[in-house]
């Protein structure tokens, strides 16, 4: 009975996998704020080195990994695959549970698999500094990581409200050492606005986004970094999904679903672009690809499928993708790194034709199955994580009562052992199921850009 | 020094343990079947830890505060009103218009609902009040949640806020015969201390109710104007207040009024009125928060709204409204529109709009039929 399904570290993918070159036709581009016009390549030259500028918009099946970059990947990568006995057993399903496991990064999260070949690119470029924002903090650790191994400033502008309830990843970027500033701040014109707007703001990503693309486009020898939503962060994390694959055929195996958590996308995308990618070239048309995330914040199961921006004062450019409005700012859930009111851009297309399906839980149930993981497999997850750990739990649930012999596959992208407060608040009975009230903001909603 | 007038009822909660659901007006019969005061023990559990505070105490003499203030072991009071042997309602009237001659800050009064309607009545919104729990009912939302946690927030010093809070009447022949009958009587100023909910990852809770009910209105607010041609009802309380203050419409604080878009079309409605008003009306929308300290969506006593009213204007077309806090405060919500079938038609979990754009998904509990 094996529990561990492991690859050597010379099994490690030398290629992205980009989801691009399988498309049935090209994505709609990202238009310009203002003009409302695509974007080209110049566009982005302010904030983003050319590397990651062509990847991004590139059509090529696979993309080479920097050998500089797969030297870095291999303190932890591959990551190991599990099979969840135990917890099939608890469930007494007949389906079978494996959950590849990405908590054995340095930073405790798949983060890094897109933060250090994003530093590597800055670095190649002559690049100084980068800024960025931070939700929870799983990101900005992951970043402050990867710009110290090759040598760059960091800055990162973190959400107020985490920021002062979250000390300890806050902590882990200063060991790391970069420099945490929350967010809004006096540091930028737009956090200055938003603070002459709302003194007490708790601070929201789409705000932090907006900070930290002003300061990499005031200073010419600072760029900007994204830990999630855009494609080449997507293409970066899709290691995972293709050491799933292969970890899944050294047991005989192919997953008939495949569940990940969604707030930006790029973990749910990295776990199962590759799969998608069998579905649309007709090699395994019936993997069912599922994308979990928190009522209070659903994206992709209540948001409209329309341009919006990506940040919350309208620096970023319009992205055609599922969204909630860049002016929403999502309640405060414990699953920080799951508040965005918008998704990738393929994420929000896959699932709009319909070759992926969102899911979405509130937070006290994603809890009870975080427990019943922790309780079984020992892991305790992040809450973010534990969206997941729900989808694939209620999947073998209803394999039980079918009697079907189904193959689960989900990510279990990262630990919870900087996020206790969150269980301790769930033994306390204080946890509060939030929701996004679609029906009466539908007939609220006139904010969205218009796009002709 | 803050000035702070006192007063305990000193029956308050007498009925409750022998029976009769309430003290008020039968003391006799409550005396008869073996009543003992209880009110001074737990007004001594909030004032002990009040022994070192900064506080001057106004107060009344004997058992209506004085004893109390003594055996606590608090030398900084004043003796302001003199209570008779057996005291009464107007007792506590008269000795809270004496307070605020005096220019007390606030007034704390140990008692049950029908002491907290008797402190309002004579202080209304001028100052706080707030109550140390000791009746036989609290369905009022300015008592501490127990007596020590009235001292807490009067030990809070600069770090307290004021919140509305409701004081509701309850009608005791009613309620003896097992309904809860209540009725809203107005909104009280309370101390309290804001809390960001302990040990979560994002922990922003609104903690201030001014910010909380502003978003809630904003939200709800942009729902009105995006559908103009809606009659709309707004139900009692501060909330919806703040609702109609930011549609520019002045609002009965009581009662039911109805608008359509931004203009008022009816104030103060009954049932007959409501029913008259919406006959021909095709979409309705009512707007209601909870009510009391207990978490009220619909009680019995919301006789404007009665089950043919909710059945009009359809259950998927009710906003129900509150801040987070008030929302921490009651775990659960109730409905009851003595009609126990509509009660069933609602469900087991309700929506409130808790700020701009968000809601929370809260139990509903409905009594047996």
């Amino acid at each position: 009975m094996q529990t561990k399904i492991l690859l050597d570290e010379e099994q490690m993918p030398k290629k992205w996998y980009n989801i691009q070159a399988d498309l049935p036709s090209p994505l709609d581009p990202p238009l310009h704020p203002q003009t409302k016009k695509p974007i080209g390549p110049d566009d982005l030259k302010a904030i983003f080195p050319m590397e990651l500028i062509k990847q991004e918009v590139s059509t090529q099946r696979s993309i080479d990994i920097p050998a500089d970059v797969q030297d870095v990947l291999r303190l932890w990568r591959p990551s190991p695959l599990y099979r969840a006995h135990r917890l099939e057993k608890h469930l007494k399903t007949p389906a079978k549970i494996y959950y590849k496991w990405e908590g054995v990064s340095p930073a405790g999260s798949h983060k890094p698999n897109t933060s250090i070949p994003q530093a590597y690119y800055n670095m190649k470029q002559g690049v100084e500094r980068i800024a960025t924002e931070t939700g929870a903090g799983q990101w900005g650790s992951a970043l402050a990581f990867a710009t110290m191994l090759y040598g760059l400033q960091c800055t990162i502008y973190m959400v107020r409200s985490s920021y002062t309830q979250k000390p300890y990843r806050k902590s882990m970027m200063q060991v790391w050492g970069a420099e945490c500033i929350p967010s809004p701040s006096t540091k930028t014109k737009s956090g200055q606005a938003m603070l002459a707007k709302d003194p007490e703001t708790p601070g929201s990503l789409g705000m932090a986004i907006s900070e930290a693309v002003e300061d990499a486009a005031s200073h010419s020898n600072t760029n900007y970094s994204l830990g999630s939503v855009l494609n080449h962060v997507c293409l970066h994390q899709t290691v995972m999904g293709l050491e799933a694959r292969e970890q899944l055929a050294m047991v005989d195996d192919y997953p008939d679903v495949v569940i990940g958590c969604v707030g930006g996308g790029s973990n749910f995308a990295g776990i199962s672009f590759p799969f998608a990618g069998d579905k649309l070239t007709g090699k395994h048309k019936d993997v069912d690809l599922i994308g979990v995330e928190p009522a209070s914040c659903p994206t992709l199961t209540k948001g409209l499928y329309t341009y919006d921006l990506a940040d919350e004062a309208g620096y970023t450019p319009l992205l055609k993708m599922f969204t909630l409005g860049h002016d929403f700012v999502p309640p405060s859930i414990h699953a920080g790194g799951l508040r965005y009111h918008g998704d990738s851009p393929i994420v929000s297309r896959l699932v709009h034709d319909g070759v992926m399906r969102g899911i979405s839980y509130h937070q006290s149930e994603v809890f009870d199955a975080a427990q019943t993981f922790a309780r079984t497999e020992g892991i305790i997850v992040a809450p973010e994580t534990s969206h997941a750990v729900k989808g694939a739990i209620d999947e073998a649930l209803k394999c039980k009562k079918s009697n079907e012999k189904k193959t689960i596959l989900f990510n279990c992208s990262g630990h919870g052992n900087f996020d206790m407060s969150a269980y301790d608040a769930y033994y306390a009975g204080t946890l509060v199921d939030y929701e996004y009230p679609d029906e009466l903001i539908k007939e609220s909603l006139a904010r969205i850009p218009k796009v002709p | 020094m803050r000035r702070i007038g006192f007063l305990v009822n000193p029956y308050a909660g007498m009925g409750g343990a022998v029976g009769l659901k309430g003290t008020d007006g039968l003391l006799n019969e409550a005396k008869k079947r073996g009543a003992v005061p209880r009110s001074p023990e737990l007004a001594l559990a909030a004032l002990r830890p009040l022994k070192e505070s900064d506080i001057h105490f106004l107060t009344c003499s004997g058992t209506m505060g004085e004893d109390e203030l003594q055996e606590a072991g608090i030398p900084r009071y004043s003796v302001e009103y003199r209570a008779p042997g057996t005291t009464t309602a107007t007792d506590t009237r008269n000795a809270c218009s004496i307070f605020l001659e005096l220019e007390a800050d606030m007034i704390i009064f140990c008692g049950g609902d029908g002491t907290a309607r008797d402190v309002y009545d004579s202080v209304g919104t001028r100052v706080p009040l707030l109550g140390i729990p000791a009746g036989v009912k609290m369905y009022s939302g300015v008592f501490a949640i127990t007596p020590p946690a009235a001292a807490e927030i009067l030990k809070g010093g600069g770090k307290i806020a004021i919140r509305d809070a409701e004081v509701v009447d309850v009608d005791e022949n009613a309620y003896r015969h097992g309904t809860l009958r209540t009725t809203l009587y107005g909104y009280a100023k309370t101390p309290y201390i804001p809390e960001m909910v302990a040990g979560t990852k994002q922990v922003f809770e609104q903690p201030d109710e001014e910010r909380a009910k502003a978003e809630i209105a904003q939200f709800i607010t942009e729902v009105i104007d995006g559908t103009p041609g809606v009659l709309t009802i707004l139900g009692p309380g501060t909330t919806t207040e703040k609702i109609a203050e930011v549609l520019g419409i002045k609002k009965t604080l009581l009662g039911f009024d109805a608008i359509r878009g931004r203009e008022l079309v009816a104030e103060d409605l009954n049932e007959k009125g409501i029913l008259t008003l919406i006959k021909d009306e095709k979409k309705l929308r009512l707007v209601i928060s909870i009510i009391g300290a207990q978490g009220f969506v619909l009680g019995r006593g919301t006789q404007q709204i009665s089950a043919a009213v909710i059945r009009k204007i359809g259950i998927a077309n009710i906003i129900v409204v509150a801040t987070p806090y008030k929302l921490s405060r009651t775990p659960l919500l109730y409905i009851d529109t003595g009609d126990p079938t509509l009660n069933g038609a609602f469900g087991d979990h309700i929506q409130v709009i808790s700020g701009y754009r968000i809601a929370q998904r809260k139990r509903l509990f409905q009594p047996e039929p």
